[in-house]
């Protein structure tokens, strides 16, 4: 077979990346490793089952979708805008931490990873649902189970998964907005 | 993960290092963090008051998905390398009954052949082979038949990345693109290691033993026929081995003819292979830079210094092909419950390397060479006959066969055997025990470290045992137990008592009342009617897990900088379990803050040379005395970061340094200042004792003395010369070496074997002149030093942790599905030094153990992982929906004072929910399942 390039363009963390040239059938994952030197997003099953690899794509309607890296192609993403787990926090010049988002900075403080393979999934998984509830806030009730349904695909093998959703439902209770009636 | 390591590996030593000059820079060590853009450990936020931190200093670079591991650096992130990356991969037979005659590479058409392709033949030229602890044919030669399914033939290495990736998955699942000859049917080879354990104890478990491997000597096989253990005759006043096989002669007359008021309970209980499921494949990326005769390798290790011993035996026999007279290793984060200690990916990435044409070479495996490699669970078989006085309800011997499968490279397969044997009397009492265990060779997988190394094999499988015996006799379960519950100072299997308080009672004691057991009949009885086609069930396991392998060594260094700065460093290497930030926390015990500039991973300890030689668990009593009268050598050098071995090992060093810190800095330094002026100042009229010392709100105070700051305290011990500094050694052998040194002329006698001081910047010339090494530091010279003797190795094990749990589920009829309805469990674990790091280590157990107990499996042989086809898909990981994540509870016993030490946890809290939930399916549906996983098939087929 031969390897048959073709122009990339995309945006990534707000920053336009390209045109690049590409291979067809590369997969979006390997374009963030190896093209533009972002590797967490993590490779972990590379068939889309473990989640370890999502990014967020942002539509133009201004929605947010998780989109999993190691099974999307890279070109794809032409002309779209994505988000990955290098995107949330806020640097100063010279690159340092100065700010996590509340989701990244509630996952520290519950101690909710270990290894931390799979927190890049998880981080950007958390901030769709957070972003959604803005827009569909959920009933108070309907918490545990919105959380357990937006990242029971996420596999994390260290944790046990208690320390990830409860610092996300604290986010979800403690922002206001997410849920219905205010602030729980 | 205890590891005894028994196999012919002869152990390197800092001095096979000689000739090659080795140089380490962790992730988040200094040297590293110069590499990457941005430091990867923060200092600890924590509350004085409480002595918790309030997150992991590695957690701000997890949590923004920094390159924290080795599976993200790429050359360009290594300012000292070349920028061009290469990447390998790797083509293994998946066969193992015929023999290997090469490959086929037709697939790849012209445009994605390799740029260089490495094989056995290479190799045997080159005079490159696998370090001897992984065994032979690193590649296998043309004409040889696969010792394992998945043995690798040939390295591809590619130095455009999109030609390799397009190649890599061209050939994907294509087995045809190896050739085999003729048929020869799989390997047949002798067992990796056989051991048998007999006791017969005393009149009471507190008098001596009449026949242990403690008191006198495990039995070991006087040969091999046809790959079978042959025993010795039982002789009663034979050789050790012959008495040994005197009393298993005797249980076993018992057992086939026990009095008529025993039970004798006999089951055959089979637990499967897994993958621990670490989610970063196994990788390594290394740069052979022939120009420079240097080799660079950044390598995901539990144990850096295994990497760069073994990498050095390596390189030194291909050192005619390949000159190497410097070794860069970069050890980083990672994680592998077990499964990257003692693996061989590294030194397949050396190999990439040394062929890679002066390029850096990438070996990153995707997850089905994952698990087609990684390092397994060792499938069990185990017979267990154990037999109850059905009067008193006291078990009175127990008889054990295991038979654990190693697959194709020994690794630790004897060990784990061994330990799984020995772990096999749970939390129970026996009078007398014969314990034979085997690990064969087999053409699967190796089986090597995997979290709960062979006791989740056989603990959960005695915790099925005592259920349905109690279940015989009549008995409420967790009675039964307490029954026969072993007691402090009672001995274990091998006839070693345990370490202190054994509080496994206390642990059964509050299950008993807790509600899920208490209500679980009526309950039962409520659910069944709510819920047809659903029956409800309640298990209980209560197991407890050694920590350790008995050879368990460590460095530590503690150093106060004139700013106050505490600086830890330490050999131990940070696996995900939380050890940098606990490590970190645990010098504030002395020094009153935690270290806030901490190093893990550290191999270059110039300030306090040590040597080893020998094997620690073979070498003799005499040549013991003999090579200890050196001052610099211990038994053994680093462990890795394995066998559950941080809370309580690598603590030990931690503190002994900052102990040593505080008794010969700050505290002298204190005195200094209280004892300033006129008569003795504000500590004349006071009675002063170190030991009535405490930090409070960062001041130390004794009795009644004035709260000094503790910048105050090391601005003084620095200007009197004190000591500043302190690196130690340590060794324990199920219990700590002590040695005698001279400390500013008064004799100390210390638990650790090696020690070497820094001090102040005012020290006096003399102990500046002294202070000569690399660092700084004045190297001391033991007077005496006291390792505990050899015959301690036959304990195989002292140190235990217990946890108990109990388990809802409910099993659907239809589908035969069992769902977890809730867990709680009970934990033991003296001292907890980061109570969110204890509890995440609980949470996470338990549902490694859920998937145990219920989900994972892998087939052994032709259908199994070897094959190259295995992945998530099917491997079902538990998810959060099958662990109970916002329902269930755990609790952890109050330390029995606050001077109980930290105990070893990670592997002991995944293995009583495997007994707990085949308990409680039986509870269910009145079927007692002995072979793991239960599956919904096993399920219906017994429904049906």
């Amino acid at each position: 077979m031969s390897i048959a390039n073709k122009p990339l363009s995309l945006t990534i963390n707000g920053k336009a990346v390209g045109p690049l040239l590409v291979p067809e059938g590369l997969m979006m994952i390997d374009f963030l490793h190896e093209y533009v030197a972002l590797t967490g997003s993590r490779l972990g099953c590379g068939q889309g089952v473990c989640r370890a690899c999502v990014a967020i794509l942002d539509n133009p309607d201004g929605t947010s979708e998780e989109i999993r890296t190691c099974i999307t192609g890279a070109h794809f993403f032409q002309g779209k805008k994505i988000r990955t787990v290098e995107a949330h926090a806020k640097r100063n010049d010279k690159g340092e931490v100065v700010e996590l988002s509340p989701i990244q900075q509630a996952f520290l403080e519950h101690y909710s990873f270990q290894c931390g393979y799979c927190t890049p999934g998880f981080v950007n998984a958390a901030t769709v649902l957070v972003e959604k509830l803005k827009r569909q806030p959920v009933d108070k009730d309907k918490v545990e189970e919105t959380i357990t349904d937006a990242l029971n695909d996420h596999i994390c093998r260290c944790t046990g998964y208690v320390r990830y959703y409860e610092a996300v439902k604290e986010v979800v209770m403690n922002t206001p907005g997410l849920v219905k009636g205010g602030k729980a | 993960m205890a590891k005894l390591d028994l196999s012919r590996r002869s152990f390197l030593k800092a001095s096979v290092i000689a000739g090659v000059s080795v140089y380490v820079a962790p992730l988040g060590g200094k040297a590293f963090a110069a590499l990457f853009e941005e430091k990867l450990l923060t200092p600890v936020k924590w509350s004085g008051k409480d002595g918790k931190a309030q997150f992991r200093i590695d957690g701000i670079a997890k949590v923004t998905g920094s390159k924290v591991f080795a599976r993200d650096a790429r050359a360009r992130d290594m300012p000292h390398w070349p920028d061009q990356q290469s990447h390998a991969f790797i083509l293994r037979a998946t066969r193992a009954d015929r023999s290997y005659e090469g490959f086929d590479l037709t697939l790849l058409g012209d445009e994605l052949q390799p740029d260089r392709i490495v094989t056995a033949e290479d190799l045997a030229r080159d005079g490159v082979k696998f370090p001897a602890f992984y065994g032979e044919d690193m590649l296998l030669p043309k004409g040889k038949t696969p010792a394992y399914l998945g043995h690798a033939v040939a390295i591809l290495i590619y130095h455009e990345f999109a030609k390799f990736r397009f190649a890599k998955d061209t050939l994907k699942f294509h087995d045809e693109v190896i050739r085999y000859g003729a048929v020869t049917g799989p390997l047949e080879r002798d067992p990796w290691g056989t051991f048998r354990f007999v006791r017969v104890g005393g009149t009471t478990p507190f008098d001596d033993d009449v026949f242990s491997s403690l008191k006198n000597a495990p039995v070991f096989p006087n040969m091999m026929r046809k790959h079978q253990p042959v025993w010795p005759d039982g002789q009663e006043h034979g050789k050790l081995g012959e008495q040994g096989m005197f009393y298993a002669g005797k249980i076993q007359d018992e057992l086939d003819h026990p009095p008529a008021d025993w039970l004798v309970f006999d089951r055959e209980y089979h637990t499967q292979s897994i993958d621990t499921a670490a989610l970063e494949p196994d990788n390594a990326n290394c740069w052979y830079d022939a120009a420079n005769q240097a080799l660079h390798m950044i390598v995901p290790s539990q144990g850096p210094l295994e990497v760069v011993e073994s990498a050095t035996e390596l390189i030194n026999g291909a050192k005619a092909r390949f000159p190497v007279k410097q070794l860069f290793v970069h050890p980083c984060f990672t994680v592998g419950y077990g499964s990257k200690d003692h693996y061989n990916v590294p030194f397949y990435g050396l190999v990439c390397a040394l062929y890679g044409d002066g390029k850096p070479v990438r070996l990153a495996f995707d997850r089905y060479e994952h698990f087609q490699t990684s390092i397994k669970r060792h499938a069990f078989k185990m017979h267990y006959r154990i037999a109850v006085d059905k009067k008193t309800g006291l078990m009175q011997a127990f008889k054990g066969d295991f038979e654990a499968n190693g697959g194709g490279r020994a690794n630790f397969s004897p060990s784990v055997a061994m330990v799984g044997a020995t772990a096999a009397q749970s939390v129970y009492y026996f009078p007398k025990n014969d314990f034979a265990a085997v690990a064969i060779a087999s053409r699967a997988i190796d089986a090597g470290s995997a979290r709960g190394y062979g006791t989740l094999q056989s603990m959960a499988a005695t915790e099925m045992a005592v259920d349905e015996i109690a279940e015989k006799l009549g008995m409420d379960p967790i009675d039964f137990r307490l029954k026969n519950v072993l007691k402090s100072g009672m001995k274990n299997t091998q006839g070693a008592i345990p370490a202190g308080a054994i509080r496994a009672d206390e642990v059964m004691e509050k299950a008993k009342v807790h509600p899920i057991w208490a209500n679980r009949a009526k309950k039962k009885a409520d659910f069944d009617t709510k819920n047809p086609g659903q029956r409800y069930g309640v298990g209980f396991a209560c197991v407890q897990k050694d920590f350790g392998t008995g050879a368990e060594s460590s460095f530590a260094k503690v150093e106060i900088g004139e700013d106050g700065t505490i600086s830890l460093f330490h050999t131990g290497n940070e696996i995900g379990t939380g050890m940098s930030t606990s490590q970190a926390l645990a010098v504030a015990k002395w020094l009153g803050f935690p270290a806030g500039d901490a190093h893990f991973g550290v191999t270059d300890w110039a300030d306090l040379p040590v040597v080893t030689s020998g094997n620690p668990y073979l070498m003799s009593q005499a040549e013991q005395n003999k090579v200890s009268a050196n001052p610099r050598w211990s038994p053994a050098y680093a462990s890795p970061a394995s066998a559950t071995n941080s809370a309580f090992y690598y603590t030990h060093s931690t503190r002994e340094a900052a102990r040593v810190v505080f008794m010969h800095g700050l505290w002298p330094a204190a005195m200094a200042i209280w004892g300033q002026g006129i008569g003795g100042g504000q500590a004349g009229p006071l009675v002063v004792r170190v030991e009535d010392a405490r930090w409070v709100d960062g001041k130390l105070s004794a009795g009644g003395l004035q709260a000094l700051p503790f910048e105050q305290l090391v601005k003084k011990a620095h200007e009197l010369g004190l000591v500043t500094g302190a690196t130690v050694h340590v060794f324990n052998r199920w219990r700590w070496s002590e040695a005698d040194f001279d400390i500013a002329g008064k004799p100390v006698r210390l638990p650790i074997d090696g020690l070497s001081l820094k001090y102040g910047s005012g020290a006096k010339p003399a102990d500046k002149a002294k202070a000569a090494t690399r660092g700084g530091y004045h190297v001391l010279d033991r007077k005496k030093v006291y390792i505990p003797d050899v015959q301690m190795n036959n304990a195989a094990v002292t140190y235990y942790s217990a946890v108990g749990t109990l388990v809802e589920l409910a099993v659907h009829e239809a589908s035969g599905k069992v769902e977890v309805l809730n867990h709680h469990s009970i934990m033991e674990c003296g001292s907890q030094l980061s109570p969110q790091l204890v509890s995440g280590q609980l949470q996470g157990g338990v549902a490694m153990g859920i998937g145990h107990a219920l989900h994972e499996f892998l087939p052994l042989y032709e259908d199994g992982p070897g094959n190259g086809t295995w992945n998530f898909n099917r491997y079902h990981v538990p998810r959060a929906k099958d662990v109970v994540v916002w329902k269930q509870t755990g609790e952890v016993l109050p330390p029995v004072t606050e001077t109980d030490p930290p105990k070893g946890i990670a592997e002991v809290v995944m293995i009583p929910v495997v007994g707990a939930i085949v308990n409680g399916i039986a509870h269910a549906i009145g079927h007692r399942f002995t072979d793991l996983p239960v599956t919904p098939e096993k399920i219906q087929e017994v429904l049906a």
